[in-house]
């Protein structure tokens, strides 16, 4: 904790202090996040080709990146809001981290979608002149903008009370920005009693987890009515895309704060220990219920006649060595193996492991969903390869690295710890 | 007598002619849109030459780029942001003579799901019949391409738009004689335009008339449409796309699928209120025995 500063300045000199790997990792990140930059602009000045894999497969990583990063995004909304929403104080422990993540990787997920859309200005302009009620993609958009107020409004009210004692601690321009962040001067207002009143924060965490749902729901079933492509259409993605979510928010949150107090070398306290462990188990069982989903999806889609072929892509075409090996063996199977094996010997290293495979083994499971589905019924005989284009991977790096560099940065200045308060 | 019972008999007649038109026209998918103002584009591809003076005309009435070769050779061509219309030869691998040339372009639906799923509407389906894209107000999402049971919609990366046929929405209101492009330029006669009903019934004319004309696509694929083609044979047996027969555009179907979600979103809130409830209690009866062992 960074209570101990003196000033503003004695706060950036403490952060600085660290490691040389730190700077390494900083300097790598900022120069892959320049180079995402680097990949926009030229989409700018020359033509959005350069992002584009193939014409006729016109939603590629971009797209599939957007749903790994909302899928998240809600997926720790959910698993925050069992602390402060639906009252288990345990996980209050995690609350600060898994909304100031869900906060980011919302945002990252609109910049990345924003960067596919040909006039994202429109996007903003239209949703609000001429909203087509009929279309999924309206209400996903509009529900998330909701969800994004709600979310950022609920990390604020978490991170107030210690926002106010940095303020209090800090001097000369360290106190300024934290009090100007907490809104310090509401502090004897009849406003800041409300502010303070956890009623507040349980009903904006109930608002986002509502919204955050919601939205999900017709990410879901933007895929979900699109007739004209057998493997999305129907009730399956909804449904599937709501426990993906939580079992990736489950996987963020653990790969997360444990790498965090590893990196850091600090010693993660215990009731912070016992959760993660219950939270790896929980893990595992939504994986296995996943598992069983998959299963489910490719048993039916195999006696569905117009799902056949599409299902085939993944069983034994061009996309069965990322089915099996990364959705089946590194997303789902090795992890449960590994979390079963973990938590009960309370091995810290072993669930970091297998939240991170979790994590790689969705976000090749977003891009096999997206593009499969457009392989077939157009190109006839499937993909000769499935790479993406040079600038996509470059804007794609960069986007995450700007997402891991913003993370850093909030765990340096931003209170993302665990409360103290219980 | 008998002369005022064949006039009434010719009534009923007339009648029954009647009810069974709007009997046809209410029940049937295909006929919904055979309504007397709507226009239709009749393609035959038995009598198509392939000359591509169609690609031609279309790319100098909406302004569009020429690609290398593309107009003077048999090369495959892909619909895109620059060809609005395509000819391909396509042959039936079981009956080699039925090779055509395939005249193929948007369909114009009756219920596009092109428009059904535009998030800003800016896709309209005109009273005339043109499914048109507004330019102006187009996204570039391409939402619609991935709807469009054909894949028409093409994204333009230069215009950052998407773009498409428009059935020469910009000729025909001004000139009400006047047709789109493509059929004006038609040599052969392959392309016909006019209103709907009157393409529907010269169709099938020609398919009666015509033994190499066997199938009309367009009347019930995709929920009808209002772009018609006589093919040879099945349009699964030419390679071509294979649309759902049933309406695309089912807005019952979107809140089934939406439904379900709502509903395991629901079940899914019930499920973390059920187990945040069971282990609170478990924390505090954990919390009353260690009071009673300290006390």
């Amino acid at each position: 904790m960074t209570t101990g500063t003196k000033n503003n300045l004695d706060i950036i000199f403490n952060h600085l202090e660290n490691s040389r790997a730190f700077y390494i990792w900083v300097s790598i990140l900022v120069s892959a996040a320049g180079l995402a930059l680097y990949a926009i602009l030229m989409s700018w000045i020359y033509s959005l080709e350069i992002f584009e894999f193939s014409a006729q497969v016109s939603w590629v990583t971009m797209v599939s990146n957007y749903v790994f990063l909302v899928v998240s995004s809600t997926g720790l909304c959910i698993v925050t809001s069992l602390g402060h929403v639906f009252g288990m104080q345990r996980y209050e422990l995690i609350s600060r981290r898994g909304v100031f993540l869900s906060l980011i990787t919302i945002i990252f997920g609109m910049i990345s979608i924003g960067a596919h859309l040909g006039h994202p200005e429109r996007a903003m302009i239209f949703n609000l002149l001429t909203p087509n009620f009929r279309s999924a993609m309206w209400w996903m958009g509009t529900l998330y903008t909701f969800y994004i107020v709600f979310i950022a409004i609920e990390y604020w009210l978490l991170a107030r009370p210690e926002l106010i004692e940095r303020s209090d601690q800090a001097q000369g321009a360290g106190e300024i920005i934290y009090s100007h962040m907490a809104l310090k001067k509401l502090n004897n207002s009849r406003l800041g009693a409300v502010l303070k009143n956890h009623k507040l924060l349980q009903f904006v965490g109930a608002a986002a987890l509502i919204s955050g749902l919601s939205a999900h729901n017709t990410l879901g079933a933007l895929f979900g009515h699109v007739e004209a492509r057998p493997l999305w259409h129907g009730s399956y993605y909804p449904l599937y895309f709501l426990l993906s979510a939580s079992f990736c928010g489950y996987a963020w949150l653990l790969a997360v704060s444990i790498a965090t107090y590893k990196i850091k070398k600090e010693e993660i306290p215990e009731n912070y220990k016992s959760l993660i462990f219950e939270m790896a188990q929980v893990l595992a069982l939504l994986l296995s219920v996943g598992l069983v989903f998959t299963t489910y999806k490719m048993g039916f889609g195999l006696f569905a006649p117009e799902k056949v072929k599409p299902i085939l892509l993944f069983l034994k075409g061009p996309f069965s060595r990322a089915f099996w090996l990364f959705e089946i063996g590194i997303g789902t199977v090795l992890p449960i193996a590994i979390l079963l094996w973990a938590a009960p010997k309370k091995n810290i290293i072993g669930v970091l492991i297998a939240s991170v495979m979790v994590l790689v083994g969705v976000y090749v499971m977003r891009y096999d969903f997206v593009v499969a589905a457009q392989v077939y019924p157009v190109i006839k005989n499937g993909l000769p390869s499935y790479l993406p284009a040079f600038m996509e991977v470059l804007f794609i790096g960069g986007l995450l690295g700007a997402l891991f560099l913003t993370y850093i940065l909030g765990e340096k200045f931003l209170p993302l710890k665990e409360e103290h308060r219980h | 007598m008998n002369k005022a019972g064949k006039n009434i008999g010719r009534r009923d007649f007339l009648k029954l002619l009647a009810g069974a038109y709007a009997y046809v026209t209410l029940n049937s998918p295909g006929l919904a849109g055979a309504q007397t103002s709507r226009y239709g584009k009749l393609a035959d591809t038995t009598r198509c030459i392939g000359c591509k003076r169609c690609m031609s005309a279309c790319k100098r009435w909406n302004k569009l780029e020429v690609e290398r070769d593309e107009l003077v050779s048999d090369r495959e061509t892909d619909l895109s942001a620059q060809n609005w219309v395509v000819v391909n030869l396509r042959a039936d691998d079981k009956n080699r003579s039925h090779r055509i040339y395939e005249h193929w372009a948007c369909q114009h639906c009756i219920e596009p799901a092109c428009a059904g799923v535009c998030p800003v509407k800016a896709i309209t389906k005109l009273p005339r019949g043109n499914v048109v894209v507004n330019e102006k107000k187009c996204i570039g999402c391409r939402y619609c391409y991935q709807a469009c049971p054909y894949k028409v919609p093409r994204f333009d990366f230069q215009k950052r738009v998407t773009r498409k046929c428009t059935l020469c929405h910009d000729r025909i209101p001004l000139l009400n004689y006047m047709k789109p492009a493509c059929v004006a330029a038609c040599p052969v006669d392959a392309l016909s335009f006019g209103y709907k009903h009157e393409m529907i019934l010269e169709a099938k004319k020609r398919v009666y008339k015509n033994e190499n004309a066997r199938y009309i696509l367009g009347l019930k694929e995709a929920g009808g449409t209002d772009m018609l083609t006589i093919l040879p044979t099945k349009p699964e047996d030419l390679g071509l796309i294979v649309a759902p027969i049933k309406v695309v555009n089912n807005n019952l179907d979107k809140l089934r699928v939406t439904g379900a979600g709502f509903m395991g979103a629901a079940a899914l809130a019930g499920l973390m209120y059920t187990y945040a409830s069971l282990t609170r209690e478990n924390i505090q009866d954990d919390h009353d025995n260690r009071n009673e062992k300290q006390s």
